[in-house]
């Protein structure tokens, strides 16, 4: 993962997020201001809220934890009443299949993503934030912690923060391995002591969010972007990516590539240059059979598509697909999509919540077809049963992860229609389990 | 979650209680919440750090400690992947099974040590070393295969390599 960074350092203005990583020790706050690190958040705690919203939605910077809903119009619905009592939440609940982006952010420079939360904490008036971190990123979260006491022995967070007036308290919370925990409103149930079952929306939760109290939720890339955004301008920001897909990603990329990891590239870079450039190309100079662009949610490409698409959120979307989360699993030639399918739909039906029976019982009768082969009984028109299960599961459900294990379903009938029913009927004894 | 449903819960027969200094941590746990109950979570934590896992004891004393009835917590619990209603052994070794990992033959490997160590999922083995859980995706698919050993992520694994970092563990 460090080798791609390595290679680029020369080029390390060419970054937003990453733009301290070539800095050795860079989670230490020392190291981290002396590189400039809190600079952005002296500047601008105290200044006029409404200009840093106003630049950030400029910027066009968009929610980078898959939904891509564009940030600064999301901090638009956050009650402007700054005496009200309300929390900044930042999803750092990683889950999606493919998705290691924002662990990598953590690991390297845990105080970008403090800087950029104090700054937005201001901006909102929010006097409580929480990053809720996936239980398994244990050491990430004491990370964190660390990263925590250091900003709060500097004044950077607590009460009067640098004698303007602003209280802001940050903590880690831990979730406890439950991917649905990433929805926004399934991480407040679990932030509240719960279960992590989604509520329904509207309201949303910058209306009513934690303990009924309006919450903005962001995700860690798009909070982390905050700092560079107001050091150089949304103008600037613009300059990278596309005009609807302004800046620049962190794409984690994982499969059969030579080089899996972490880079930052900007939005509407080809997906042909990530693989080929980026990632050292195909392993073993295999062939590419198939993308999956967008974490396990996104509906996979095939190799035509694949290196047609440019990796920004309109392209992606032309292709059928969605950027989601920037999660790319590259697959090979020698590859089996049914393989692919059967691990997909294990996931959703293991992380469905259970609250609503299209997902909690369609997620596991897409996933018996796969159990029906393994004792030789699947039959080829499963995959047809398979797709219609899939269609009436959508948009059916309070979440969106009945959606989200319905449309790669889809999708990959879509492409891979024969090589599936050949799958479901072959009867392998179930040593690939 | 769904697969999981609520099962009863085990007891150890012996009562549980917070070290001194647990309980220091759980006042300083409160302090960071608005109310009681978010911090359930941390606390559930806190306590497998001092007990590895949740028995029926431990579940009557947060409730106590906490006034969050039991039924709540063991709801808590059921649902998530990381906390445990069972015993587990010492070391808690999580093996992803999921999409890259598991090209990269995850599956493979959490089976296979599940053969080498005579044992299942979760289960401790019989010298109580170590419990294995098959997980969905660790958020480290650039390791896969890979694993996380009590908390430290290891990757890429083959499965004679990881029998070796298994076997090494005390």
């Amino acid at each position: 993962m460090d080798k791609i960074m390595e290679k680029d350092t020369a080029n390390y203005k060419d970054y937003t997020l990453l733009s301290y990583h070539h800095i050795p020790g860079v989670h230490n706050i020392d190291v981290f201001e002396r590189a400039g690190g809190y600079e952005m958040m002296k500047k601008w705690v105290g200044a006029e809220p409404e200009t840093i919203k106003e630049e950030v939605k400029q910027s066009g910077l968009r929610g980078r934890g898959g939904a891509g809903f564009p940030t600064g119009v999301k901090w638009g619905f956050f009650t402007k009443d700054r005496a009200a009592k309300k929390y900044l939440l930042c999803n750092a609940d990683e889950s999606e299949p493919g998705t290691f982006k924002d662990r990598f952010l953590v690991e390297k420079n845990p105080h970008i993503l403090i800087e950029g939360m104090i700054i937005s904490a201001w901006a909102l008036g929010t006097q409580k934030g929480y990053i809720y971190i996936r239980g398994e990123f244990y050491q990430q979260a004491v990370i964190l912690e660390k990263a925590l006491k250091e900003a709060y022995a500097k004044g950077y967070l607590g009460k009067n923060i640098m004698g303007k007036g602003f209280d802001f308290d940050l903590y880690v919370h831990r979730g406890a391995g439950a991917y649905i925990c990433g929805e926004e409103t399934g991480m407040i149930s679990s932030l509240e002591g719960k279960k992590g079952q989604p509520k329904l929306k509207p309201p949303f939760p910058a209306i009513k969010g934690y303990r009924g109290l309006p919450t903005m939720v962001n995700n860690v890339e798009s909070l982390a972007a905050v700092p560079w955004i107001m050091r150089f301008g949304a103008a600037e920001y613009k300059k990278f990516g596309t005009e609807k897909s302004a800046g620049t990603k962190l794409f984690s990329i994982s499969g059969d590539v030579n080089k899996p990891g972490v880079i930052e590239v900007p939005l509407g870079t080809t997906l042909k240059e990530i693989i080929e450039v980026h990632c050292g190309g195909m392993r073993n100079g295999n062939k590419l059979k198939a993308v999956i662009p967008g974490g396990s949610s996104s509906p996979v490409l095939n190799a035509d598509d694949s290196y047609a698409v440019k990796m920004d959120y309109e392209d992606v979307a032309s292709k059928g697909s969605m950027l989601g989360s920037g999660a790319i699993v590259v697959i090979d030639e020698t590859r089996n999509m049914g393989d692919i399918l059967k691990y997909t739909l294990e996931f959703y039906h293991h992380e469905s919540c259970g609250q609503c029976t299209p997902c909690r019982e369609g997620t596991g009768w897409m996933e018996s077809i796969f159990k029906r082969r393994e004792s030789g009984k699947a039959q080829k028109s499963d995959i047809e049963l398979l797709d219609k299960t899939a269609a009436s599961m959508r948009g059916q459900t309070i979440c969106a992860l009945a959606d989200a294990a319905a449309m790669p379903t889809q999708g990959m009938i879509k492409f891979f229609r024969p090589e599936l029913e050949t799958y479901v009927t072959t009867n392998v004894n179930s040593n690939k389990r | 979650m769904s697969s999981h449903g609520v099962e009863k819960s085990h007891s150890q027969g012996a009562p549980f209680k917070f070290t001194a200094e647990n309980l220091a941590k759980y006042e300083e746990l409160l302090t960071r919440y608005d109310d009681v109950e978010s911090a359930l979570l941390p606390v559930l934590h806190l306590v497998q750090e001092q007990n590895r896992w949740l028995p029926t004891e431990a579940i009557e004393y947060v409730s106590e400690l906490m006034k969050i009835p039991e039924i709540k917590i063991k709801e808590v619990i059921s649902f998530y992947d990381m906390f445990y209603d069972v015993p587990v052994a010492r070391n808690m070794v999580h093996v992803c099974t999921n999409i890259t990992c598991s090209m990269f033959g995850g599956r493979e490997i959490y089976q296979g040590l599940l053969k080498h160590f005579d044992t299942d999922y979760l289960t401790p083995t019989r010298d109580g070393r170590i419990s294995l859980q098959k997980m969905e995706c660790l958020g480290a698919c650039e390791m896969a295969p890979c694993m996380r050993i009590n908390n430290d992520y290891v990757g890429p694994v083959d499965l004679v390599a990881a029998i070796q970092k298994l076997e090494e563990l005390p």
